[in-house]
């Protein structure tokens, strides 16, 4: 038994004995395994299976694909929101640190849409 | 013949090459004394025991890279087991009570020794009424008692296991042993 759990006075000798005899029972009762492992692998998620080396390019395909799509099936939609993007842009006072500034910040959201869509798991 | 593996080689197996065999040794080797600390925790109920133990074995799979070797291995996996526990209990708390306020006798109705020891042994009798005072504890107060008696932890590794600071781990197993006086109050000689 630990050396921290005698931290009690004399008048306890009776449960810490009964503690101690409790644990000592408890310490030298090895239970059989009984097909508990094999029950317990068993219950283990499935292994994942590796990334195909072709997945990433297609996926970056794929969405391109699709924004390309959306532009030829919307045209009007599509000019009418470079339009809005334009006019807003061209509203702003734009200095090169600001414009510096977008494009990092257009650059770290596209990357983080990236890395969430094509992420392993 | 060569020695076996030890737990830090099997981590590692598992963490690099994801290899399973490395993880059912490990479980081999550890699945008694998990499943006897579940066991105390659940005072005995041996199926909830083993679904936990299970449960805690599949969390130990899928946290295995984050295991800094920080402690014991097996010191981890009472962490995992008792906050497997824990979290199991506070679901059924009101069962729980509920078996508690049945099962132990109050003041009046308390076992005595004498009556006890006709029938089976004096050490038999006392560790089947400790096993049932342990039920007035809360579920703080049994787990360092497991942890500090059952387990042989220190205090500083109890504070680890149930995340808590060494001084509350002090305090639950004074007032757990309180408890227990006056539970058990006719076994005092």
């Amino acid at each position: 038994m630990n050396a921290n759990a005698n931290d009690t006075d004399a008048a306890d000798d009776w449960l810490e004995a009964a503690l101690r005899a409790d644990a000592a029972s408890h310490a030298h009762a090895y239970i059989d395994d009984a097909g508990f492992t094999a029950r317990m692998m068993s219950a283990l998620p499935p292994p994942i299976e590796a990334v195909p080396a072709w997945r990433k390019p297609v996926v970056t395909a794929i969405w391109g694909v699709a924004v390309a799509g959306a532009c030829v099936a919307m045209p009007q939609a599509a000019i009418d929101v470079g339009r809005e993007a334009f006019a807003l842009l061209a509203g702003q006072r734009l200095s090169i640190p600001t414009i510096g500034v977008a494009l990092a910040v257009l650059g770290l959201g596209t990357w983080s849409a990236a890395a969430y869509a094509l992420r392993n798991d | 013949m060569a020695s076996p593996d030890t737990d830090a080689a099997l981590i590692a197996r598992v963490v690099v090459n994801d290899d399973r065999h490395a993880f059912a040794e490990l479980v081999r080797r550890h699945q008694s004394t998990v499943r006897a600390c579940l066991r105390k925790l659940t005072a005995g109920n041996l199926a909830l025991a083993d679904d936990l133990a299970q449960e805690t074995f599949v969390l130990a799979w899928r946290n295995l890279k984050s295991f800094r070797q920080e402690a014991r291995f097996s010191t981890w996996l009472y962490r995992i087991a008792t906050n497997c526990w824990l979290a199991d209990a506070r679901k059924r708390k009101e069962e729980l009570l509920g078996d508690a306020d049945s099962e132990l006798p109050d003041d009046e109705e308390r076992a005595d020794p004498a009556q006890s020891v006709s029938d089976h042994s004096h050490d038999a009798a006392l560790k089947m009424d400790l096993e049932k005072a342990m039920r007035v504890l809360s579920e703080g107060e049994r787990a360092a008692i497991v942890q500090c008696y059952h387990n042989d932890l220190t205090h500083e590794e109890a504070a680890y296991v149930l995340g808590m600071p060494v001084g509350t781990v002090k305090t639950h197993v004074l007032r757990a042993k309180q408890k227990l006086k006056a539970q058990l109050g006719a076994w005092q000689r």
